[in-house]
C-alpha cells in the first residue's frame, strides 16, 4: 500500500514539472497557433545554462531563476523576432503554417545536433546542498528536490493564469490569441505581442530547465524526450490553457509513475502515445474541456 | 416538375434559429432571387441545398430526388453549383486551371478539362486572363472566375450568393447580362443579393427571408414595395416614422 | 501578365528533355565505371532518399498535409517481406509487395481519421503513430507466430548471390534496382500531377469547400493519395533491408528517417515533380560528407547541417530551392544566350 502511495505521489510531483515544461508550449501555441516543436531543445539549453550558473558560480537554480528567467526570456524573444517573425508574415492568409512547424522543427535538429557537437557524451548533475535530502510524509519518503519542483510549478501556473486574466499585457496576450485583426484594430501591437508570448514561453521553460536540474541529468538530447511528453500534455489538456497543461502533466505523471511500477518502460511509454492518439481523434479540445481561456 | 423544392426547412445552430420552417420551390428557367437584411439565414439556405449542413427537420428535392442528406461533391454531380459569399479562388494557380478542376467533374483527361475550361473561360469573358494567377485578379474577375469554375461542372441549378457584392455599376451591369447568358443556356440561376438594381432587373419572383423565416414571396416590384420588405430592412422606426 | 506557376514542372518537349536524357543514359551507365563500392554506396543512398522523399510527396506535397511518420510504412514494408522470407523462403521479390499492401491499408485506416485533422494536429498524429509503432515492435517477441525479436530486430539469413532471393553481392544491382524504381515513382507522380486526381488534391488542399463544391470528395482523393504514397514506400523498405541485411525498430521506424524524408521534400519543393529529388540530391551527398569528414569529431553534425539548412530555406523561400532553381536555370541560360534552338517548345 505504501508503495502504491509513494508510486502516486512522485507521479504527481514529476507530472506537475512535466506541466510546468508544457506550460510555455500551451501558451504559445494559444497565442500564436503555432506548435514550437524546439521546446524541447529551449529546456536542454535552459538545464545547461543552470547547469553552468551552478558550476562556476555556485548560484543554485532557485536564486539561479533571476539569471536563467530573463535569458531564456529574451531567447526565446529573440527567437521569434529574427527566425519565425519572418515566416509567419509570409503565410498570414495561409490556412495552415506549415512553414512555420517545419521551421520549429529545423530549429529543434539543429540545437540538439549543435548541443551534441558541442558537449558530445555530456551527462552531468548537480549538487545542491539539498540533493539527497528527503521528506518523510508518514512512511512515504519525498525527495525534496521534487517537492520544490513541483511547488514551483503549481505556483507558477497560479501566476499565470492570474497574469493573463488580470494585467493589461496578459489580457492583450489573450486579445492578440482570439481574434488577431481585432487586436490589431484595437491598437495592440500584434509583432510585440508575439515576441513577448514566445519570449514568456521560452522563460517558463526556463523555469522548468531550473528546478528540474536538482534531481535530472542534462545531456544533449534530453530535450526529446521532454518535448514529445510536451506535445502529449499540451493536447491532452487543450491547447492554450494553462491549468490544462498542468492537470495534464500531473495526468501524464501519474501514469509514467504507476505503468513503471507494473510493466516495462517502453509499454508506459506506449500506453501514453495510445492515450495521446485517442485524444486526438476523439476529444482534440482537450480532456478537461477547459474552453480556450482566450 | 420542379427543379428545386424545399419542404419546410428547419435549421438552428445552438440556440439560435437559422431557417425555420421554409418552404420554397423554383422551376426550370425561372430566375428567383432570395432577399432579406443580413443574418436572414440566406446563405444558410444554401449550405443547407448544397450538402454543407444537414436540415433538422424537413426535406431538401431536386429534379425529382430526394437530396437532402447528400454531401456537397455528390450534389454538384447531380448539378447544384454555387458560388461562395466570399469567393475562394485556388490563389496560387492560374485562371484555367482554377477552371479546369471544376471541368473535371464532367470529364476524364486533362485535355478535356482544358478545352472545357477554354470554353467556359470564353463564355464569361475570362479567356484573355486564362494565364494570370488566380490571386492576382480584380474583385470582379475574382467573382466571374468563381463563377467560371461553377459552370465548368455543368450544373442544371446555380446558386450565387452575392455575386455583385463589391462591384462598380458598371461591373454590375455585365455581371447581370452574364447571369442572363447563362439561363439562356438552360441553366437556373438562383441567386441571393443584397444590390436591389440586379434583383430587380433579373429576378422573376423574389423571396423575401427574415429571422430564417419566409416572410413574402412575389413579383420583384411587390415585394420591394411592400411594407414587410422595408421594415426587414430598415427596421420598425422607419415604417411608423414615414406613417 | 503574370506567368503561371506550374503544379508540376512539365518537362517541356526540346532542351529540358534533352537533358533529362542526357542524365539518363549518364546514370544508367556510370556504375559501370565505378570501382569503388563505397562510392556506389553513397549513390544508392541517394537515390533510395531520392526515392522515400518522391513517395512522401504525393501526401506531403499534392494532398497538401505534413506526414512526419511516414517512416513507419518503410518499416512495415521491411518487416513484411522479412518475415515472410525467413519463415516461408518466399522471396522478397513476391513478400514485398504483401508488405505494400499492407502498408497501404494501414495508410488508409489511419489516414481516414488523421485526416481531419488540421495542420499541427495531423503532424501531431502522424509522429505519434510512428513511435507507437516503434514501441509495439520493441516490445514484441513474437508476432502472429512470427520472430521479430522485439528491440534487436531481424538479421536477413543471408544467401550469397542469389537475385531470386532479391539479395547481391554486388551493388550495383541494388543500385538499378533502386534507380528502376525511383523512375516508376517519378512517373507515377508525374502522370497523377496532370490527371484529374491530381488536380483534385491540389484543390482540396487549398480550397477545401470549394473543392467539395465542385464534385470533389477531398476525403477520398488523400486517401488514395495516401495508399499510394505508403505502397511505395513500403517497397522501399524491403529495399532497404535487402540491401543491409539488418533491421531493428529504432533503425527503420525512425522520427529521424520520418523527419529527415520531410526535411528534404521540403528543402527541395514539396508538391514539386523534382523538388524532393533535387533536394535529396543536394542534401544527402552534403550531409555524408558531414559525417565523414567531421563525424569523427563532432557527432551528429550531418544533422546540424539538415537543421540549418531547414531554417534558412523556411526564412528565405518556404515553397523550397526548385523555385529559385529554376530561375536559376533561365537566368543561366540567358547568360549563354542559349536560345532555343527548338524553338518547339510547347507551352504546357
Amino acid at each position: 500500500m505504501d508503495i502504491i502511495l509513494a508510486t502516486i505521489i512522485n507521479g504527481i510531483l514529476m507530472g506537475g514539472v512535466y506541466g510546468l515544461t508544457a506550460m510555455g508550449l500551451t501558451l504559445i501555441f494559444g497565442v500564436m497557433k503555432v506548435i514550437n516543436f524546439a521546446h524541447g531543445s529551449f529546456l536542454m539549453a535552459a538545464m545547461f545554462v543552470t547547469y553552468y550558473l551552478f558550476q562556476l558560480t555556485g548560484i543554485g537554480p532557485y536564486l539561479g531563476l533571476f539569471i536563467i528567467v530573463p535569458l531564456l526570456f529574451a531567447f526565446g524573444y529573440f527567437t521569434q523576432q529574427v527566425l519565425i517573425r519572418p515566416v509567419f508574415k509570409i503565410e498570414r492568409d495561409v490556412r495552415e503554417p506549415i512553414s512555420v512547424l517545419m521551421l520549429t522543427a529545423g530549429l529543434w535538429i539543429f540545437m540538439d545536433a549543435f548541443a551534441l557537437a558541442l558537449f558530445g557524451a555530456f551527462y552531468k548533475t548537480i549538487k545542491t546542498p539539498y540533493k539527497g535530502s528527503v521528506l518523510h510524509l508518514g512512511d512515504v519518503i519525498v525527495s525534496v528536490s521534487r517537492l520544490y519542483a513541483f511547488l514551483t510549478a503549481v505556483i507558477l501556473a497560479i501566476l499565470l493564469y492570474l497574469f493573463l486574466k488580470k494585467t493589461r499585457l496578459g489580457k492583450a496576450i489573450r486579445a492578440t490569441g482570439q481574434d488577431r485583426d481585432a487586436a490589431r484594430l484595437m491598437g495592440i501591437n500584434i509583432d510585440r505581442i508575439y515576441n513577448v508570448a514566445f519570449g514568456i514561453g521560452i522563460a517558463i521553460v526556463g523555469v522548468a530547465g531550473a528546478v528540474l536540474m536538482p534531481f535530472y541529468y542534462v545531456h544533449p538530447v534530453v530535450g526529446v524526450v521532454f518535448d514529445i511528453r510536451a506535445f502529449i500534455i499540451v493536447v491532452l489538456g487543450g491547447l492554450g490553457s494553462i491549468p490544462g497543461a498542468l492537470l495534464g502533466g500531473i495526468m501524464i505523471g501519474l501514469v509514467e509513475s504507476l505503468g513503471a511500477q507494473f510493466m516495462t518502460a517502453t509499454w508506459t511509454e506506449g500506453i501514453i502515445y495510445a492515450m495521446f492518439i485517442s485524444v486526438l481523434f476523439l476529444k482534440p479540445e482537450g480532456l478537461f474541456g477547459f474552453k480556450a481561456e482566450w | 416538375m420542379n427543379l428545386l423544392e424545399l419542404r419546410e426547412i428547419s435549421k438552428s445552430f445552438g440556440g439560435l434559429k437559422a431557417v425555420a420552417n421554409l418552404d420554397l420551390t423554383i422551376s426550370q428557367g425561372e430566375i428567383v432571387g432570395m432577399i432579406g437584411p443580413n443574418g436572414a439565414g440566406k446563405t444558410t439556405v444554401f449550405n443547407l441545398i448544397t450538402g454543407l449542413h444537414f436540415p433538422d427537420r424537413g426535406d431538401v428535392h431536386f429534379n425529382g430526388e430526394k437530396t437532402t442528406r447528400l454531401k456537397p461533391y455528390d450534389l454538384c454531380l447531380k448539378g447544384i453549383g454555387r458560388t461562395f459569399q466570399i469567393v475562394k479562388p485556388f490563389g496560387t494557380k492560374s485562371v484555367i486551371r482554377n477552371v479546369m478542376v471544376g471541368a473535371f467533374c464532367r470529364v476524364k483527361t486533362a485535355q478535356e478539362a482544358e478545352e472545357v475550361a477554354r470554353e467556359v473561360l470564353d463564355f464569361t469573358g475570362l479567356y484573355p486572363k486564362r494565364d494570370m494567377l488566380a490571386k492576382s485578379l480584380t474583385i470582379a474577375d475574382r467573382k466571374r472566375l468563381e463563377l467560371a469554375r461553377a459552370l465548368a461542372t455543368r450544373p442544371k441549378l446555380l446558386l450565387l450568393d452575392e455575386v455583385m457584392a463589391g462591384l462598380t455599376p458598371k461591373e454590375t451591369d455585365d455581371m447581370i447580362s452574364l447571369v442572363r447568358k447563362i439561363r439562356d443556356q438552360g441553366i437556373t440561376p438562383f441567386i441571393i443579393e443584397h444590390v436591389m438594381q440586379a434583383v430587380m432587373a433579373l429576378s422573376e419572383r423574389v423571396v423575401l427571408l427574415h429571422h430564417g423565416e419566409k416572410i413574402m414571396e412575389g413579383m420583384p416590384q411587390e415585394v420591394a414595395s411592400d411594407e414587410r420588405a422595408i421594415k426587414a430592412y430598415l427596421g420598425e422606426e422607419y415604417v411608423v416614422a414615414r406613417g | 501578365m503574370k506567368r503561371e506557376e506550374g503544379r508540376a514542372i512539365p518537362l517541356k518537349i526540346g532542351r529540358k528533355t534533352w537533358i533529362a536524357l542526357i542524365g539518363a543514359v549518364i546514370l544508367l551507365v556510370f556504375p559501370l565505371f565505378i570501382r569503388s563500392p563505397t562510392f556506389l554506396q553513397f549513390m544508392i543512398l541517394i537515390l533510395w532518399y531520392a526515392y522515400l522523399t518522391t513517395s512522401w510527396n504525393l501526401v506531403g506535397g499534392f494532398a497538401g498535409v505534413l506526414p512526419l511518420g511516414h517512416a513507419a510504412f518503410a518499416g512495415i514494408g521491411a518487416y513484411i517481406s522479412s518475415v515472410l522470407f525467413i519463415h516461408y523462403g518466399l522471396t522478397p521479390w513476391v513478400g514485398m509487395f504483401a508488405g505494400a499492401f499492407l502498408a497501404a491499408i494501414v495508410g488508409v485506416i489511419i489516414g481516414t481519421p488523421t485526416f481531419k485533422l488540421r495542420g499541427a494536429y495531423f503532424a501531431l498524429a502522424t509522429i505519434a503513430i510512428c513511435e507507437a509503432l516503434r514501441v509495439i515492435l520493441e516490445n514484441t517477441q513474437k508476432f502472429l507466430g512470427f520472430d521479430i525479436n522485439g528491440a534487436r530486430g531481424i538479421l536477413l539469413p543471408l544467401k550469397g548471390h542469389s537475385p531470386i532471393n532479391y539479395q547481391f553481392l554486388d551493388k550495383r544491382y541494388f543500385y538499378y534496382v533502386i534507380l528502376v524504381m525511383l523512375a516508376i515513382i517519378f512517373y507515377i507522380t508525374y502522370r497523377i500531377a496532370r490527371s484529374k486526381l491530381g488536380y483534385y488534391l491540389m484543390a482540396g488542399g487549398e480550397e477545401k469547400e470549394a473543392a467539395e463544391a465542385l464534385g470533389i470528395n477531398v476525403a477520398k482523393c488523400k486517401l488514395i493519395a495516401m495508399a499510394i504514397s505508403t505502397f511505395f514506400t513500403a517497397l522501399g523498405g524491403t529495399f532497404y533491408m535487402q540491401l543491409v541485411h539488418y533491421i531493428y525498430p529504432r533503425g527503420i521506424v525512425s522520427l529521424d528517417l520520418s523527419f529527415e524524408i520531410a526535411f528534404i521534400a521540403i528543402i527541395g519543393g514539396r508538391g514539386t515533380l523534382l523538388g524532393p529529388i533535387v533536394g535529396a540530391v543536394l542534401l544527402v551527398p552534403a550531409a555524408e560528407l558531414t559525417r565523414t569528414y567531421l563525424g569523427g569529431s563532432y557527432e551528429g553534425v550531418h544533422l546540424m547541417l539538415y537543421g540549418a539548412v531547414l531554417v534558412a530555406v523556411m526564412v528565405f523561400k518556404p515553397r523550397g530551392l526548385m523555385e529559385p532553381l529554376e530561375a536559376f536555370y533561365r537566368w543561366a541560360l540567358g547568360k549563354f544566350s542559349l536560345q532555343p534552338l527548338m524553338q518547339t517548345d510547347r507551352g504546357e
